[in-house]
């Protein structure tokens, strides 16, 4: 610790600070501030969720009847593919890496930028453009073959599963660039004094999650680049009948799909990680088990993919392998879920509408770990698979999971991003409307599932009507849901109350400087003297700018003399 | 300057341990509720896993709501007794603990324990999956957009759309694909496999209960996917016979006489080509493969007559044909030692004209010689 101190005020990384750029384009297209970029993978990943969302929309009211005569049978196809695409790779990878890493990872670890901000740029600008990419394919015949696209099908599918090809590729390419940027800028550009054990949990869950971009993202541009050979180029990678194989596909698109599930999952433990002990004005209980069984999660995930092919067709005693270690997975998993209610035993619990995400996530996430468990249990999975049990247990871990971080992560920094506040009462009035549509939409899907209802169908039978009903409903209340948030968003730019540096009392070092923070984030860069979870004693940081009265204003520095 | 002041020794909170019966009563009740619950009335359990697979859902089901009901229980129980209140000063904080080894210790243990008792039952079931069932009817399901083709031992023709399987006769089923891939799936008997183009996967079971049951698709295989569906009807065994018996007539199997005049020798000998010559030689009756030489049926001096003990004649040639053979070598007029077993029409799927020219062929070796 005396090192540290000795540091204090004297370390100068200026050689990151680059100067204030100016003008329009300059500052809030193409910027290289980690911040700005944040910021704009939020709003293409908001704009991509609303598009995505809306597609799911058109699913659940095709299915109201068991005939389902809204769309034809080759858009609903469509349809369900590109919401799933959409949700996946525009929307929750880059809000959870891209969005909320870039906005908050720098400035948790006490740096001024990423490592590589213009490969920043490039991997930001690739994902707007996959975007784009991906929803044109509508207007040449969209991927119609699931989010999963297998071969063959996917290969004899309508022009636009290039497109999707292409999309993914680029987006899988922007994954793999964010995730060598973070890697680099975690271990090297921390602040002095933050050892490992005392990084926020947030940047812990960021660098479990960069190992993970990083090595997984390259089998699926592996599986991409291939599918798209053989569809253009007629190259037989997965056609059985000249060589190929269309297990291959399964194996090498699963294993990136898998780890890409804790790709997901991670940030959004992270966020909640956050959440908790501000809160509850308590420590978080566990740090160390926390952060570490990250990591577990993260390795163990490489060692399971063939969990989603218990039917696909592998040597019978190979299931046994993947069942067993996806097993494994539910120890750390329940150690995090466990340390998280520890969090909230003995605290000062509020209720702000980012703690009520995060519980809202506990109980959710729990739910859909639980469901996990039995889709991991061989004999089990050969009824499940391929059902809306599946669907179900999807959207409990990614929507659930997922989006309920990703809610409550906005309501967590919304006020340092935008310098205002959000009302509370309609984020409270929002919450609940989400949480209880969505049990109403994807509960029912469970016993549909079990009861014989195949996924992926525009039509089904007439005694699943009630329940395929009741979630269409649910949706309606879900998409609903989103307006009021995105109202309450509106509301805070235009008329929000302007927010002091530090609304929620926090303690990690994101608070310590005005909202929104300057653009060379710290003017000096401070020294941590211990974990930041402490309440009740000072901030254990040297060097940082006197905290700022309630009106916002002080705590905005001057610019550095040499930019 | 940073004082640690050391965690107060505090109890559990108010309404701890009441909370934690209560979630256990509540547990023991549902877990009870669930053991009871009889799967079969809501989806049938129709052939032999559907039983085993039930029970360990209803396993997984107890073990997964107990911890849900626990930690959801805790949940809204620490949200209730540790809300912040208004007479809390701003600056108050919660109790500031940071780990305790031995609760960890054992959220740690409990869990691994569960999951190898969960991985344990899953392991037996999953073994007894793999099993061969003895004796078996061994048949074949090819996918097809968007149709389900079946493919008997006996039946010469497939057929599509609906799989007859008599009751109490364990089923081994080779599926695969003709296109893209597809699935087969029957909710009532709750396993499935994928039906994968140039790749045969087996599914193993034995039917229970007398019904008709669905067949699913549950990859997506295009435009019809949803409607590609399949009758799997589980008949008594004597419905059984009548339907397959039904079929072959259907398909020219086994109705009327068979017109031997009518053999066409060349066609025979084509026919002879593909489905004898793997055991049969044209040869002596010595020249054994895995049968006989069948070059001199009707004169050779050593062996007088057929295995059968019949005298060679056209008609008792196709005798032979017809019903295939099994048990000891008659040829030398007693009865000799067993010389294996020679397949019937069925299996060798053998129509009347197959067998009248294959009669004609075998006729016209022994007259060349």
């Amino acid at each position: 610790m005396a090192v540290a101190v000795a540091h204090a005020g004297a370390v100068d990384h200026r050689d990151h600070i680059h100067p204030e750029p100016e003008g329009f384009i300059a500052k809030y297209i193409f910027s290289i501030d980690a911040k700005v970029i944040g910021v704009q993978y939020m709003v293409a990943g908001l704009l991509f969720f609303i598009i995505s969302g809306l597609l799911a929309e058109v699913v659940r009211t095709q299915l109201l009847t068991p005939t389902g005569a809204i769309v034809s049978n080759d858009t609903y196809n469509a349809v369900y593919s590109l919401h799933g695409s959409g949700m996946v790779w525009m929307t929750i990878i880059p809000l959870v890496t891209g969005g909320f890493g870039n906005y908050v990872m720098p400035l948790q670890i006490g740096a001024r930028d990423v490592a590589f901000p213009w490969l920043n740029l490039v991997a930001f600008w690739m994902f707007p453009v996959a975007g784009v990419i991906l929803f044109s394919s509508f207007l040449i015949g969209a991927p119609d073959a699931g989010w999963t696209e297998y071969p063959p099908i996917s290969v004899q599918g309508p022009p636009g599963t290039s497109l999707w090809c292409v999309a993914i590729f680029l987006i899988g390419i922007s994954s793999t660039l964010t995730g060598i940027n973070f890697l680099v800028t975690i271990l090297k550009m921390r602040a002095p004094g933050m050892t490992f054990t005392r990084m926020p949990l947030f940047v812990w869950a960021q660098l479990a999650t960069a190992m993970l971009n990083m090595v997984a993202t390259t089998a699926l541009a592996g599986a991409l680049l291939a599918l798209f050979l053989e569809r253009q180029f007629n190259v037989p990678f997965y056609d059985p009948g000249r060589g190929g194989s269309p297990l291959l596909w399964q194996h090498m698109f699963w294993f990136y799909s898998h780890p890409a599930v804790y790709i997901m999952i991670l940030p959004a433990f992270g966020i909640v990680s956050e959440i908790f002990p501000t809160f509850t004005r308590k420590p978080i209980f566990g740090y160390k088990m926390i952060a570490f069984s990250s990591i577990a999660i993260a390795l163990l995930g490489f060692m399971v993919w063939a969990h989603h092919m218990f039917t696909s067709g592998m040597a019978p005693w190979l299931q046994l392998p993947f069942m067993i270690l996806t097993m494994v997975i539910a120890v750390p998993t329940g150690i995090k879920i466990f340390s998280w209610m520890a969090t909230l035993w003995g605290g000062k619990i509020e209720f702000h509408p980012a703690m009520l995400f995060a519980i809202g996530f506990l109980v959710t996430f729990s739910f859909g770990g639980i469901t996990g468990v039995f889709l991991s249990a061989v004999p089990v999975d050969l009824h499940e698979h391929g059902t809306y049990f599946v669907v179900a247990h999807i959207h409990y871990v990614l929507f659930g999971g997922s989006m309920f971080g990703i809610f409550a992560g906005l309501y967590y920094w919304w006020p340092k991003i935008t310098g205002r506040l959000m009302s509370y009462k309609l984020g409270v009035i929002h919450f609940w409307v989400t949480f209880v549509s969505f049990n109403v939409t994807f509960l029912p899907m469970h016993w549909l599932g079990l009861e014989g209802m195949p996924r992926r169908v525009a039509q089904y039978r007439p005694e699943f009507q009630f329940w395929n009903d009741v979630a269409s409903v649910g949706s309606f209340f879900l998409a609903a849901s989103t307006l009021i948030l995105l109202y309450n968003m509106a509301q805070s730019l235009l008329h929000g109350k302007k927010s002091p540096p530090n609304p929620w009392g926090a303690r990690t070092l994101e608070w310590t400087i005005s909202s929104p923070p300057p653009y060379y984030n710290y003017k000096t860069i401070p020294a941590v003297l211990k974990n930041p979870y402490n309440f009740g004693e000072p901030l254990p940081y040297l060097g940082i700018e006197p905290q700022v009265d309630e009106d916002g204003k002080a705590g905005v520095d001057p610019i550095p003399a040499h930019a | 300057m940073a004082q640690y002041t050391a965690p107060q020794k505090q109890g559990l909170g108010p309404g701890f341990w009441p909370v934690t019966i209560g979630l256990t009563i509540l547990n023991v009740i549902m877990s009870f509720g669930i053991a009871n619950l009889d799967i079969d009335k809501y989806l049938p359990e129709a052939a032999a896993p559907a039983g085993d697979i039930d029970w360990l859902f209803k396993f997984l089901s107890v073990v997964g709501n107990a911890i849900f009901v626990y930690v959801v229980g805790y949940i809204v129980y620490f949200c209730i007794v540790w809300r912040r209140k208004a007479s809390d000063g701003p600056d108050a904080i919660g109790i500031q603990i940071h780990d305790n080894p031995k609760l960890e210790l054992w959220w740690t243990i409990i869990p691994t324990l569960l999951m190898i008792v969960i991985a344990v039952f899953s392991v037996r079931i999953w073994i007894s999956l793999q099993n061969t069932l003895g004796d078996v009817l061994t048949m074949e399901s090819i996918g097809h957009q968007f149709k389900y083709e079946f493919r008997y031992p006996r039946l010469k023709q497939s057929v599509y759309d609906d799989m007859h399987i008599p009751v109490g006769t364990p089923i081994t089923l080779h599926v695969t694909s003709a296109d893209v891939i597809h699935s087969f799936w029957v909710p009532e008997v709750r396993i499935k496999a994928d039906m994968v183009p140039g790749l045969v996967q087996t599914l193993r079971f034995t039917p229970e209960k007398i019904g008709t049951y669905r067949i699913i698709c549950t990859e997506f295989c295009g435009k019809e996917h949803g409607n590609m569906v399949a009758t799997l009807h589980i008949d008594s065994q004597q419905d059984f016979g009548h339907w397959i018996a039904a079929q072959f007539k259907a398909q020219g199997q086994g109705s009327g006489p068979i017109n031997l005049a009518s053999g066409q020798s060349a066609a025979g000998q084509a026919l002879f080509g593909q489905k004898c010559s793997t055991c049969h030689s044209v040869g002596e009756f010595s020249q054994k493969i895995v049968g006989p030489g069948l070059g001199h049926l009707l004169n050779d001096p050593d062996h007088p007559n057929l295995v059968t003990g019949e005298k060679p004649s056209p008609e008792d040639i196709a005798h032979v044909l017809v019903n295939g053979y099994q048990g000891p070598d008659n040829s030398q007029g007693k009865s000799g030692p067993s010389i294996g077993v020679m397949p019937n029409r069925q299996a060798n799927a053998l129509s009347n004209a197959d067998i009248a020219n294959l009669d004609a062929y075998l006729v016209s070796l022994s007259q060349k010689s």
